[in-house]
């Protein structure tokens, strides 16, 4: 009996500690929720809506599925092993295109065509024969594929017309080396290019097919010029997006014969189009999408409104966005997501204003468990508006708590409202989440965005810094307790902030940082040349400004580090000389900083890799929490 | 000291005498072997920390070397003259032993160069050539350019590197990722005085130059490299003498170096220098008085050491002597003591035995004979019985096996009554005494009366018989009863007054010839320190003596 009592009270004080665990916060998410990869992906409506296809998660491999949408009946058409569907899309009534993955770091693949019953599969492209993209997707003549491929020349890209039925290519135009994009007209003509010579672009545009192409306008490399369509009943007119002679880009009609905008159709000083959508049924255009916050959407077209609006009653207080539909624009294959909910897929019907449920993004995510991102903005010390995006940890006081500063990655990217498995991740786990849309970010302007030009370490670093500033006069932030990781150029600025701004940040994170700003230069691929020199411009040329680029390269700094470091690296990825990582956590040792260093082979690529993801987060979530939360 | 033998207690100074001399021995023989230890751990300390010497004065180059020089690479490619020049200064700066820094910047391509190396399609050469250093002037700085072409040396550092890279090109595996240690090996070349390292490309590029042998790319890529060679010098490496003490002066010598003269008065020893200095090494050397400093100052503490234990043994040795004397002082003590009993016991034992004698042998006793010898065996049995008395109450009191009664007494009626007695014993000894403070006391008075007996007796016995005073006080001072028992006798000589409470002792004089055990003082002592109380004295000899008590006041 006593025996029983005093397994009675062990139980008790178990008990008593398992509840102390949820006290004063939510409920700890096993990590791999977070971060689950869907069962199925990339839904897509066949042209005349009967059929919806989607990639099937099976294994380690991704296979290609139709679904007749009537029966219900599926087929697979792909049985791959150990290796991904990596694209793929509809080409006619009965034909899809898919690319096979041969080397998922190189992004390279072979291009296949098969019908929708699973038969007739045929090898368009092979991986040896150069890069193959789909300019236009849809079979003129039934038969042939407009494709721009570099087999030729792998540093340029001509276009052919593809014969799917036998694989045959015909080159439809010759690139003289300096064309980095194509567009066709309605009809499938090709007849605008866009050339580059490093520092700007041109376009080019011919009325006819037979034609040389003419220059009409030339642009440097921060103005955005995007043509969406050609304008059905007036030829050489087309619908673009342009930032041409104004900071945010809008959307304008062009005279391709003289290269003078005509008119705008929508756009203003505060908001930055984005995309544009030209419906080839209506022959007009559709809607566009513009960046505030958040996305939002602007009609131009009725009876699309009167299809978003049905959506809204459907799904209220919800993100929709239309994924795919079929030609008749009738059958939609929609997304839905906020910023504590990761979303769905549904069928929708036009016709009946039904909605069909195809599956969620990630089952394992409970709305009223999740963080809501608040979009906050503060002033920079030289008098700039920051934008960025605020996460609470639920259930506690916003007073006095750990953060993670988490820039994004990359030049010409920015952080948007949505949901973000990450930024939940943390928020779960009692940080505060602050996201910076710092100078340079996309989405604000060509002056925001140029106005980060080479500023790595410089300005970028004190937009990150004045955030942290204004956070900390909030009360939110514990000054003692302030965190910094990021991916890629995120990690350049975190591993930045270990030795430009000692004091501020109690850690640094970095995943697959850039570390070396002069070999992310190196990094760029040769048929990516006419880049360089944007990229000479947004990072800097590495022969005039060698020691703004080694002030910002953490690899030059290791003397100067001396806060605990997290860093990964993917030793796959060719991009990056993994020696240098290695140089630079063999410098730091022996400086005995702490350092956490992790090998992985990328987590690029969701599907694969729960393994590493796993490995990653659970190293991460150590390292946060011994160096800042219990700091 | 007859006696000694007799009873078995002996004083062995040879034995103590031969104990001293054997440590002493030790001592010497322990100092000795330290120091042969110390001269042979400090030789062998000569010839080993060396090591930690080269290991220290080294670290410079082995930071360069694992540190610096990869920092070539971390610019892939990017270097001008300009980058390298500051780059070029911060070594300059930070490694002193290097001393002229020549770079390459070259390219990699597959249209052939007149200068450089060619093998296949593939085409290594130098756009331009620098030289960094403090001592060059800024006109020679550019040693080479397209336009001047006269100072590219053919077999010089870049072609050797040059041809490192063409062979590791020819044999590369582009299936697997070659790991840093040997992509390190292939593109650096370590030879005397001087390293060339050429800045490790990526893999990517490495594929596109095996490519490169075979085919002429198109468009033709042009890939920039940078070399640089290091001339380093060895006389400039810093040497940390990190045991200024052993090693008297360090030197960068050549390896050949084997000076002819070092002679008997001289230690030396010599190391050789890792990497690119390998023909060179460390040669350490000593005079041997310089060396013999550094024995001394190693042996020093371990003497000390030797000496405090030595020190440590021989005072134990003392103070094992010196109780032994003080055991054999106490034991004549007690000698003397049982000599002094057995006589006090004889005096009274042969006047009964006497008077037991004339009883027997008499025929007929007369009245006054009989009174007179009942007189003397009641006297003399009484004194029997007082001494065994003493002898109990004295054991008792020391081994405080009697209780403290506590009872008022009147302090004047208690003296006049000790007077009283005393005076009918000695009709001849001289009482004053006063009283003023108080009247009534509280003590245990049969503890107090024999106090008080024994302090009168000893006046009376130690007096000349001229002289047979005493005068008692008794005062309340400070809440304290003192009594104070002053007398003319011949008083104690003050080399002695230390010893007079102890047990057993006795002033050897004319007054204590008997009916003395030495117990008296020390009985009192014991009975003061029982009631909680002091005694002290005060003498001064042939003048008298002053006994001063004093006990606490219980009201």
């Amino acid at each position: 009996m006593i025996v029983y009592k005093k397994y009675f009270f062990l139980f008790l004080i178990s008990l008593s500690f398992a509840c102390q665990q949820k006290e004063g916060g939510a409920r700890l998410i096993p990590l791999d929720d977070f971060f689950k990869s869907q069962e199925k992906i990339t839904y897509r409506v066949s042209p005349d809506g009967l059929n919806i296809s989607y990639l099937k998660q099976e294994d380690s491999a991704l296979n290609l599925y139709v679904e007749d949408i009537a029966s219900g009946k599926t087929r697979k058409l792909t049985n791959l092993k150990d290796k991904n569907v990596f694209f793929y899309f509809w080409v006619s009534n009965n034909d899809l295109i898919y690319y096979k993955e041969i080397d998922p770091a190189k992004r390279r693949s072979d291009a296949f065509i098969i019908n929708k019953e699973g038969a007739n599969e045929r090898q368009l492209s092979r991986n040896e024969q150069g890069k193959m993209r789909v300019l236009e997707d849809q079979l003129i003549d039934d038969k042939f594929l407009l494709v721009s491929s570099n087999k030729r020349d792998s540093t340029v890209f001509d276009v052919y017309r593809l014969n799917v039925r036998n694989g045959a290519m015909d080159m439809a135009a010759k690139n003289p080396g300096n064309i980095i994009d194509w567009k066709t007209d309605s009809e499938g003509k090709l007849r605008l290019a866009v050339s580059t010579d490093g520092g700007t672009t041109t376009m080019l545009y011919r009325a006819q097919e037979g034609q040389v192409f003419k220059p009409i306008m030339t642009n440097n490399l921060i103005t955005t010029f995007k043509p969406v369509a050609f304008k059905h009943d007036r030829p050489n007119i087309i619908y673009a997006i342009s930032s041409v002679n104004r900071d945010k880009s809008a959307l304008v009609e062009v005279d391709c014969n003289t290269g003078k905008e005509l008119k705008v159709l929508f756009g203003n000083d505060t908001l930055n189009i984005t995309e544009a959508q030209y419906s080839r049924k209506k022959q007009k255009m559709s809607f566009l999408t513009y960046e505030t916050w958040k996305k939002e959407k602007h009609y131009l077209d009725d009876s699309i409104k009167i299809i978003y609006d049905d959506l809204d009653r459907l799904l209220p207080k919800t993100e929709t966005q239309i994924l795919s539909r079929d030609k008749a624009e009738n059958v939609f294959v929609i997304r839905t997501f906020t910023d504590r909910n990761p979303g769905s897929y549904y069928l929708y019907f036009a016709d009946k204003r039904k909605l069909r449920k195809l599956s969620d993004f990630n089952s394992a995510i409970r709305e009223g468990e999740m963080s809501e991102m608040k979009a906050v903005s503060f002033t920079s010390r030289d008098g700039l508006k920051i934008n960025g995006y605020l996460t609470l940890p639920l259930h506690v006081r916003a007073t006095h708590l750990p953060v993670v500063v988490l820039p994004h990655d990359g030049t010409a990217s920015r952080d948007l409202w949505g949901y973000n498995a990450e930024v939940q991740f943390l928020a779960n786990r009692g940080y505060v989440v602050f996201q910076i849309n710092y100078r340079g970010s996309s989405g604000y302007g060509k002056n925001f965005m140029s106005a980060g030009f080479k500023e790595w370490g410089g300005k970028i670093q004190n937009d990150i810094n004045d955030g942290v500033a204004w956070l900390i006069e909030k009360k939110i932030a514990d000054p003692k307790r302030i965190g910094i990781y990021g991916t890629g150029f995120g990690g350049n600025i975190a591993l930045n902030s270990s030795y430009l701004n000692p004091g501020i940040y109690a850690c640094a994170a970095s995943n697959s940082g850039v570390i070396n700003l002069f070999a992310y230069l190196k990094s760029i691929p040769p048929y990516l040349k006419t880049s360089l020199q944007f990229y000479y411009g947004i990072v800097g040329n590495p022969l005039t400004d060698a020691d703004q680029m080694r002030k910002s390269s953490p690899l030059f700094q290791t003397e100067k580090i001396n806060i605990p470091l997290f860093v990964c690296q993917n030793v796959k990825d060719q991009n990056t000389n993994a020696g240098e990582t290695l140089q630079f956590v063999k410098n730091l040792k022996k400086r005995n900083v702490k350092v956490t260093y992790l090998e992985n082979e990328g987590i690029l690529f969701l599907a694969k890799n729960q393994e590493s993801r796993h490995q990653f987060y659970t190293a991460l979530e150590q390292f946060l929490e011994t160096n800042l939360k219990n700091r | 000291m007859i006696s000694e033998k007799k009873t078995g207690y002996r004083k062995n100074f040879s034995l103590i005498l031969t104990f001293i001399v054997l440590m002493s021995v030790l001592f010497c023989l322990s100092l000795y072997l330290a120091y042969n230890f110390s001269k042979k751990y400090i030789e062998n300390e000569f010839v080993s920390e060396k090591v930690n010497v080269l290991e220290q004065s080294i670290k410079p180059y082995n930071d360069f070397f694992q540190k610096k020089l990869p920092e070539v690479s971390y610019y892939n490619g990017y270097l001008d003259s300009a980058t390298a020049a500051s780059f070029v200064d911060t070594v300059l700066l930070e490694y002193p032993f290097v001393s002229k820094v020549v770079f390459y910047d070259s390219e990699v391509k597959n249209t052939p160069v007149s200068d450089g190396l060619n093998t296949g399609k593939f085409s290594f050469g130098p756009k331009d050539i620098y030289q960094f250093g403090s001592l060059i002037p800024q006109d020679s700085v550019l040693l080479f350019s397209r336009e001047n072409t006269r100072n590219f040396i053919v077999g010089d550092d870049f072609n050797t590197l040059a041809l490192k890279l063409a062979s590791y090109i020819e044999s590369l595996d582009t299936t697997k990722v070659p790991d840093q240690d040997e992509l390190f090996s292939n593109f650096s070349n370590v030879r005397s005085n001087k390293i060339t390292y050429l800045n490790i490309p990526r893999m990517e590029e490495l594929k596109v130059y095996k490519q490169m042998l075979r085919n002429v790319l198109d468009p033709q890529p042009v890939y920039q490299q940078d070399m640089m060679c290091f001339h380093l010098d060895p006389y400039k490496i810093k040497i940390i003498n990190s045991r200024p003490l052993l090693y008297q002066f360090i030197k960068i010598q050549p390896s050949t170096y084997d000076p002819l003269d070092t002679s008997q008065a001289y230690l030396s020893t010599e190391i050789t220098l890792p990497g690119a200095f390998s023909d060179y090494k460390l040669y350490f050397i000593s005079s041997k008085s310089f060396v013999d400093k550094e024995i001394r100052s190693y042996f020093l503490p371990i003497a000390m050491a030797i000496l405090v234990f030595y020190g440590i043994v021989v005072l134990v040795a003392f103070l094992i002597y010196r109780n032994l004397n003080i055991n054999q002082r106490m034991f004549k003590l007690q000698y003397d003591f049982v000599n002094n009993l057995t006589h006090e016991f004889k005096t009274p034992v042969s006047v009964i035995k006497i008077a037991g004698n004339n009883i027997k042998s008499a025929t007929v006793l007369t009245d006054r004979e009989l009174k007179l010898y009942g007189k003397i065996l009641d006297e003399e049995a009484d004194k029997l019985n007082g001494l065994m008395n003493k002898l109990l109450a004295f054991t008792q009191i020391e081994n405080k096996a009697i209780q403290l009664n506590r009872d008022e007494i009147y302090i004047e009626d208690f003296i006049e009554s000790t007077v009283e007695s005393h005076r009918l014993k000695h009709p001849d000894f001289d009482f004053t005494f006063e009283v003023s403070g108080f009247s009534t006391f509280v003590t245990d008075p049969v503890l107090l009366g024999s106090l008080f007996d024994n302090l009168a007796e000893n006046a009376y016995k130690y007096s000349p018989p001229e002289r047979k005073k005493l005068h008692i006080s008794a005062r309340l001072i400070k809440g304290r009863v003192v009594f104070r028992f002053t007398d003319h006798g011949i008083g104690i000589p003050s080399s002695e007054i230390n010893n007079i409470f102890k047990k057993f002792f006795r002033i050897q004089n004319q007054y204590n010839q008997n009916g003395s055990v030495g117990l008296g003082l020390a009985f009192c002592k014991e009975l003061v320190n029982f009631m909680k109380g002091e005694i002290t004295v005060k003498s001064k000899v042939n003048k008298g003596t002053e006994f001063k008590i004093v006990l606490p006041y219980n009201d």
